[in-house]
């Protein structure tokens, strides 16, 4: 019969032996490849969608006109510095004359000169006409001869046309000094609308050539948004549906908007659609032109419907799906996506039922034959 | 089973060859009866040692013959093939120092030789504890070397001796470091077991106190061995 | 017959779990190196397979993108897209870059992914830990946990600041730098959009430029102002393909047709490992030699030494009948316990150690298994040094003079 041997020894060398080999089976079994993969679970629950679009968009002027001569000049003077309002009419700025201005001073002379001569032919006229009345009687009291009357009757019809070549001269000589007058009126640069000046492009004294813009007037009540969305996803970008905007240098303050339209030409290179977007009512003070904004466009909300976290959507091999918790493991469950809003949340076509256990985050991709531990969050992320 | 005891009849040993030849032991006879205790004496260098290891089949004579009981150990060069066999199951040791295996308690220690030839561990212990109940020492069965006396080691080593129940036992200075009293409790078990057990009992000795207790001694000089009659006074 | 080694081992146990958990840290250490080797390996392996694609597709006769700098434009997507057997084509940007937070910045390679979700379009990160994938255009980012961000941060990329939307894990470049993942229009941008003082002096520049600045064509210098700050180039195009079509059949076509270079998973993956790991794989490959030694010797010496500590005893043991075989026994016995004690110590120090370290370490149990079976080698190897020893030993020491 063997003694039990109760060695005080060996009582302390298990209490060193037993944890060892605890701590050894759970390192083999608890961590490595053998370990079960942490995961998190949502269950796949109805909510309404409220999906929107985001694009990043510039502000800019409606109407900008671009004010300058129509020919080549040298700018005499500008009247208005940025920032001036201006009203329509006003003079802003005028280019040098150089010349103009003797030559519709030489123009009125001859306009003066054709009203002398208007009044000469007028006077002959006048004269011819009293003589050939005249002659006109004494033929009919036979006091002169026939020759005479017809004499004096052909120098008052001369004078008659003589009378009318000296009136269309005079008009003439008018209507050029109207087209000079109209020149020089165009030399002087005016603001075609009530608005605001945005720039200047050139100085007085410098040369500008026909076509240039001197002055860059836009109408601060015409400002919008030209906001681009990437094409991928922009479905259901549409007029008239509400946005709001974040302007970049008044970052958390969200003001009212709404799509005023959606472009017809998109940009075929960047692959973005552009659409216009106007405030609601303009933000005081106003935003300057070229400032960058953050617009989101609400789209119509959908009513509930399944919907699961983006973080949700993996991918096995070449189908789009969510890992699906049963009872025995893991399930690829392929599903097919609908809307999605800015939150992160999907809207699920097809392939899930509502209620169903899918895995939301993971430590590692998944495969089917992973065992995996429900925890309330990843280790390493925060809570 | 101790048959008739120990005999060597012209043991000699020669170590070297030729001129350079030295010869430890020349032309040693010696007689042990089971049961007998004979004191082996000489001094440092006499062949003592050489004598002891002949004895203790630890090395082989040069020439010369020894029995062990019934067999024949060594024959003028003839010897049986497996020596340490029979260390373990025909010789018993009894040394200086108790030499006592220190990771192994007393039990154990002793149980150790008849585990070694093979017999179940329960029956080895057994035998064991016997002996150390004989050796009076049964109280200590479970201690581990380091934590018993002086005396109570040698006790302990004497009963590993003779667990085997070796017709012969080898005691090589098992007194000296002991007192006369403890001495004399060392020669009066070793003549005890000698007596019980039909052993036959070497002891090589230089202790004066316990030199007068023996029967027959052998004094060795020079590899040369010869027979006395000794006191045989009592202990 | 009783255990001498377990009785020598439970009478001396402290000598021998001291002794124990020096080796096995030293085995701890020759774990976690080998560790380091498969966690390079795997890194490169990770990052083909996070980026989601079957086939890549570079500029022309470059190892790219990982490798070595890769510039393709990027329309040519829509090409490859058009091609037979390609179910998705996405262009891709990657930079290693400086992402500042606040007064902080850390070293992360910026990932530019193509417009598209989640599980359809190649590159988008494959799973998170926390969070949401990217919905807006611009200005969202999904970050690795490993740069330390966490969900709301906002981080400055070049000109622009991004929020921290969702958060990855295991995903990092092919260096072990972690991923932060953007729109691929802003990480054009951050690519090769300089600072503004550079834009200025860039715009000055033209301005001065009398063919490009005439008075008569005023909107020309608006144009080439343009020009200068667009990028329409990316690094990469990533492909996926329809089920059923070969890899190197499409990879091929591409290749002829297109005249661009192309890499399937495999090639991609021995570019990784060949070229960009090779010569530090060598060095932990060279280390983990010097430390089997080094490892090997020490184990040696202390089993030598234990058995000469005992070599008394088994003198005694040899005179008094034992075996030789039961002696040797005794020995090998106890220079496998200690391996035993050492690996169990060296594996569980490799495994609670090894996310402390910077670059990620991967203990695999085939590491484990061939390290258990080398340290039983080489304590068995160590031991016989130690028999031999002791079956030399003269029982006649035993009996003195």
């Amino acid at each position: 019969m063997k003694r039990p041997i109760l060695h005080r020894r060996a009582l302390v060398l298990l209490a060193v032996v037993v944890p060892l080999a605890g701590l050894f089976g759970y390192v083999a079994l608890r961590s490595g490849p053998l370990a079960p993969v942490a995961v998190t679970v949502a269950a796949v629950e109805s909510r309404p969608l409220a999906p929107a679009l985001f694009g990043i968009g510039t502000v800019e002027a409606r109407y900008t006109y671009r004010i300058g001569p129509t020919s080549t000049g040298r700018l005499l003077r500008l009247a208005v510095q940025v920032g001036d309002r201006v009203i329509a009419g006003q003079v802003i700025g005028e280019m040098d004359p150089v010349d103009l201005d003797k030559r519709i001073a030489a123009q009125a002379s001859t306009v003066n000169a054709a009203e002398a001569a208007l009044r000469e032919a007028q006077q002959r006229q006048s004269y011819a006409s009293t003589q050939a009345g005249r002659y006109t009687r004494l033929y009919e009291a036979r006091a002169t001869s026939e020759e005479n009357a017809a004499t004096k009757r052909h120098e008052l019809r001369i004078a008659d046309a003589a009378l009318t070549a000296a009136e269309e001269q005079l008009a003439r000589a008018r209507a050029d000094r109207e087209v000079l007058l109209a020149q020089r009126a165009d030399l002087r640069l005016i603001a075609p609308v009530d608005g605001l000046v945005a720039e200047r492009t050139a100085d007085p004294g410098s040369t500008i050539v026909a076509g240039q813009a001197v002055v860059n007037v836009i109408d601060p009540g015409s400002y919008w948004i030209n906001v681009r969305f990437d094409q991928v996803g922009a479905a259901g970008l549409a007029q008239d549906l509400p946005a709001r905007v974040v302007l970049r240098s008044r970052g958390g303050q969200a003001l009212q908007g709404r799509v005023l339209r959606v472009e017809p030409m998109a940009d075929a290179v960047t692959e973005e659609l552009l659409a216009k977007v106007v405030f609601q009512t303009m933000p005081e003070p106003l935003p300057a032109v070229g400032e960058l904004a953050e617009v989101t466009v609400d789209m119509p909300a959908l009513p509930a419907t399944l919907v699961i976290p983006n973080a949700a959507i993996r991918r096995d091999h070449e189908t789009t799906g969510v890992w699906q918790l049963m009872e025995r493991g893991l399930r690829f469950a392929p599903v097919r996506l609908g809307a999605a809003d800015l939150d992160g949340y999907v809207q699920v076509a097809a392939g899930l039922e509502r209620g169903d256990q899918i895995v939301v985050y993971s430590e590692k991709a998944l495969a089917a034959h992973h065992r995996v531990q429900v925890v309330e969050h990843i280790v390493g992320a925060p809570r | 089973m101790a048959g008739n005891g120990i005999r060597i009849e012209r043991l000699s040993k020669r170590y070297g060859e030729g001129d350079t030849a030295v010869f430890a032991l020349k032309e040693v006879n010696m007689h042990v009866a089971p049961g007998e205790v004979v004191g082996l004496i000489g001094p440092s260098g006499s062949g003592k040692s050489t004598l002891l290891k002949c004895l203790g089949a630890v090395i082989e004579p040069t020439t010369g013959r020894m029995t062990l009981g019934d067999d024949v150990i060594y024959d003028d060069g003839w010897s049986v093939s497996d020596l340490r066999a029979l260390r373990r199951d025909k010789i018993g040791f009894v040394f200086q120092a108790p030499y006592l295996i220190p990771f192994l308690n007393v039990t154990d220690n002793v149980a150790l030789l008849p585990m070694l030839a093979n017999v179940p561990n329960a029956e080895a212990r057994r035998r064991a504890l016997d002996l150390l109940g004989a050796l009076d020492v049964r109280h200590r069965a479970d201690a581990m070397p380091s934590q018993l006396s002086g005396g109570e080691q040698q006790r302990v080593a004497i009963a590993r001796g003779l667990v085997n129940r070796p017709p012969v036992i080898l005691a090589d200075e098992p007194t000296a470091p002991l007192d006369s009293e403890r001495a004399m409790a060392v020669i009066r078990i070793l003549n005890e077991m000698a007596r019980s057990f039909e052993t036959a009992i070497i002891v090589v000795t230089h202790d004066e106190k316990i030199i007068p207790t023996f029967k027959r001694i052998y004094h060795i000089r020079d590899g040369v061995t010869h027979e006395e009659a000794g006191e045989g006074r009592a202990y | 017959m009783i255990s001498l080694a377990g009785r020598d081992i439970l009478h001396a146990w402290g000598k021998f779990v001291f002794t124990g958990v020096g080796l096995g840290l030293l085995i701890g250490v020759t774990l976690v190196m080998a560790g380091l080797y498969r966690g390079m390996v795997d890194d490169g392996k990770v990052l083909l397979d996070n980026s989601g694609a079957d086939l890549w597709v570079v500029q022309q006769d470059t190892l790219g993108p990982y490798a070595e700098s890769s510039s393709i434009h990027d329309d040519l997507y829509r090409t490859i897209l058009a091609m037979p057997g390609v179910s998705q084509a996405a262009n891709v940007t990657y930079l290693t870059m400086q992402v500042r937070k606040g007064a902080s910045d850390v070293r992360a390679m910026v990932v530019g992914i193509a417009p598209g979700s989640p599980g359809v379009t190649p590159g988008w990160p494959a799973y998170l830990v926390a969070g949401r994938q990217i919905t807006r255009d611009h200005y969202e980012a999904v970050a690795d946990v490993a740069t330390g961000f966490q969900l709301g941060d906002r981080l400055t990329i070049r000109r622009n600041q991004y929020t921290v939307v969702g958060l990855t894990r295991r995903m990092v470049s092919s260096s072990g730098d972690p991923m932060v993942f953007i729109a691929l229009k802003d990480a054009q941008q951050a690519q090769f959009l300089k600072d503004n003082d550079a834009i200025w002096q860039e715009r000055r520049r033209t301005a001065a430029d009398p063919e490009l600045n005439r008075p008569g064509a005023p909107d020309i210098l608006g144009t080439v102002n343009a020009l200068q700050v667009a990028n329409p180039y990316v690094n990469a195009v990533l492909v996926t393909l329809k089920p059923g079509h070969s890899a190197d059949v499409v990879a091929d076509s591409i290749r002829r047709w297109k005249r661009l270079t192309v890499y399937t998973r495999d090639q991609m993956e021995q570019i990784l490992v060949g070229k960009l790991i090779a010569t530090s794989a060598k060095q932990i490959g060279m280390f983990l030699v010097i430390l089997a030694i080094v490892s090997a010797a020490i184990v040696a010496f202390i089993i030598y030494s234990l058995t000469m500590d005992k070599i008394r005893e088994i003198a005694v043991l040899k005179l008094i009948g034992t075996r030789n075989r039961t002696i040797a026994a005794m020995i090998l016995q106890q220079a496998i316990a200690l391996g035993v004690i050492g690996f169990v110590v060296g594996k569980i120090s490799a495994t609670f150690s090894s996310p402390v370290f910077p670059k990620y370490v991967l203990l695999i149990p085939r590491d484990s298994i061939a390290g258990f079976l080398a340290v039983l080698a080489i304590c068995v190897l160590a031991s016989l040094v130690a028999i031999r020893i002791a079956l030399k030993v003269d029982p006649a020491q035993a009996i003195g003079g």
